[in-house]
């Protein structure tokens, strides 16, 4: 963790990435840095690829730039041929079952923050899935292994830098093929640059499947006034499956007739 | 006769909580805050913990259920509903900021986000675990709870209501480790009159416990993914069998 650490503040110095344009955002009552409430961020086509993407169905909106730093994802030579594959089997996509997104899928999408001295949570509308960030300095949980993975975060300045690790290997970046392993590591960084905007980065290492540790970034608004969040039920009668499931990973047709 | 130690129950619940005053957060507000479990068995058949152990079925309502769905929504993954998500043998996280009440749930990693301010219920739509609002009576937290649609059971005994029931919840602080829950359940289309639940909701007291993940999808074919063995909480637990009146026992 402190090599991965060493790592990220590498790429940060070099890339400007990270840091806050001297915005100080206002404290909440127990003094912390006032991230609390409802973001979201831009459209982004993030969630059909992190990568540029033409636009189509399957695809969203067309998106020139990605929202990886480079706009190339740094794949060793097996995972490239994989990731290739995937994007055949869009049957393949845990989401399209009701899968959690994981981090940092989960933030390509609306949110909700509220905070305390000794954790953070956030509440995501997608999947009805939420996340406690323990603050308190306490390590990751041993053989423990999570959709949305285990976080643990702390305060550099302004800047809430969260660590994201005992992630499983299923969850996937995007709609695209685009995956990682178990030992994928995330470090992600919430910077406030001025009260309605903050700017979402995360660093992902992952030595199993990439060559080296690469960075996704992407503006945050604040949500309007009055925004209130629905239930996100994702369940709905399994109306999708006939439609995603296909080839290996279907059911018998008669799975949930009763 | 069962009516009666019923109601010297129930007293002694209310005269308890008189006697404790809650801390209170920041904000002024009692605290709830921490991770709450039950111990009683009212997943399987919500009767244990209804008031007589009856449930005021109308005829039709009951004939009704009888000839309904018999597979259990939640062994399909859906999400379970209120009141039945408070008692399921899974603990939940509750967090206050002004304003708001945070419940984290783990199982299916439920989340209720309710506003303590007055609004009224949405219209038109209909969602799993319902639209919660919330105030503040005294120390009680009250979170009335409607819109639930009638998909939902109440529990795997298959006790069911229609998409006309109202929860009424009521949370009080009645120890360090002890909230008094209570739930009144209307629905006109179903019972004959409102009936009540009432449990204790125990605070985790194990040092550095936290809720983990727990999923449950269609992709693993119904089955839920439990999350890691845990030892059974301190305390009683046949606290449900004992604290049935003498003279009652299951309907």
């Amino acid at each position: 963790m402190k090599a991965n650490m060493l790592i990220c503040a590498s790429l940060l110095a070099v890339s400007g990435f990270g840091q806050s344009k001297g915005y100080v955002p206002p404290r909440t009552s127990d003094g912390l840095p006032d991230l609390e409430g409802m973001w979201q961020p831009r459209a982004n086509g993030a969630a059909y690829s992190i990568l540029p993407h033409p636009g189509g169905f399957f695809l969203g909106a067309e998106s020139k730039e990605g929202v990886v730093q480079g706009g190339v994802l740094p794949y060793q030579p097996w995972a490239a041929a994989q990731v290739k594959e995937l994007t055949q089997h869009m049957e393949f996509d845990p989401t399209g079952h009701c899968h959690y997104e994981g981090i940092p899928h989960a933030m390509y999408f609306g949110f909700q923050i509220v905070e305390t001295p000794k954790y953070i949570a956030v509440m995501h509308e997608n999947m009805h899935a939420w996340r406690i960030i323990y603050m308190d300095g306490s390590p990751h949980p041993r053989d423990y292994s999570a959709w949305m993975g285990d976080s643990r975060g702390y305060w550099e300045g302004s800047t809430l830098v969260v660590d994201v690790a005992d992630n499983n290997d299923k969850s996937v970046f995007d709609m695209a093929g685009h995956f990682h392993s178990d030992v994928l590591h995330v470090l992600e960084r919430f910077i406030p640059v001025d009260a309605n905007t903050m700017r979402y980065e995360a660093t992902l290492d992952d030595p199993k499947v990439f060559t080296r540790p690469w960075k996704m970034g992407f503006p945050l608004k604040r949500a309007p006034k009055d925004y209130q969040f629905l239930e996100s039920g994702c369940f709905e009668d399994e109306r999708d499956q006939e439609h995603l499931v296909k080839g290996k990973a279907a059911l018998p047709a008669d799975h949930y007739k009763q | 006769m069962r009516f009666g130690l019923m109601l010297a129950a129930l007293s002694m619940v209310s005269a308890a909580a008189a006697q404790y005053t809650p801390p209170r957060t920041r904000d002024g507000t009692p605290d709830l805050q921490g991770i709450w479990e039950t111990r009683n068995a009212a997943a399987f058949d919500v009767s244990e913990i209804a008031d007589g152990h009856e449930i005021p079925y109308l005829p039709e309502a009951l004939e009704r259920e009888q000839k309904g769905n018999r597979v259990d929504p939640m062994a399909h993954c859906a999400m379970p509903g209120v009141p039945r998500i408070n008692y399921l043998p899974f603990p939940f996280q509750i967090i206050q900021r002004p304003g708001l009440v945070i419940v984290l749930y783990e199982y299916l990693h439920n989340q209720r986000l309710i506003q303590t301010t007055p609004r009224e219920h949405l219209e038109g739509i209909d969602l799993w675990m319902g639209d919660s609002v919330g105030h503040w009576e005294g120390d009680t937290l009250v979170v009335d709870v409607a819109d639930l649609g009638d998909k939902t059971w109440l529990d795997s005994a298959r006790h069911t209501h229609s998409d006309a029931l109202h929860v009424i919840e009521r949370y009080t602080r009645t120890g360090p480790d002890a909230i008094a829950y209570e739930a009144m359940l209307e629905d006109p289309k179903m019972y004959s009159k409102p009936w009540k639940i009432s449990m204790t909701l125990h605070r985790n007291t194990q040092p550095g416990f936290e809720l983990r993940e727990q999923e449950c999808t269609e992709g693993d074919n119904g089955r839920a993914i439990q999350p890691q063995y845990r030892p059974a909480p301190k305390g009683d637990p046949l606290e449900f069998i004992r604290t049935y009146p003498k003279s009652g026992g299951s309907k």
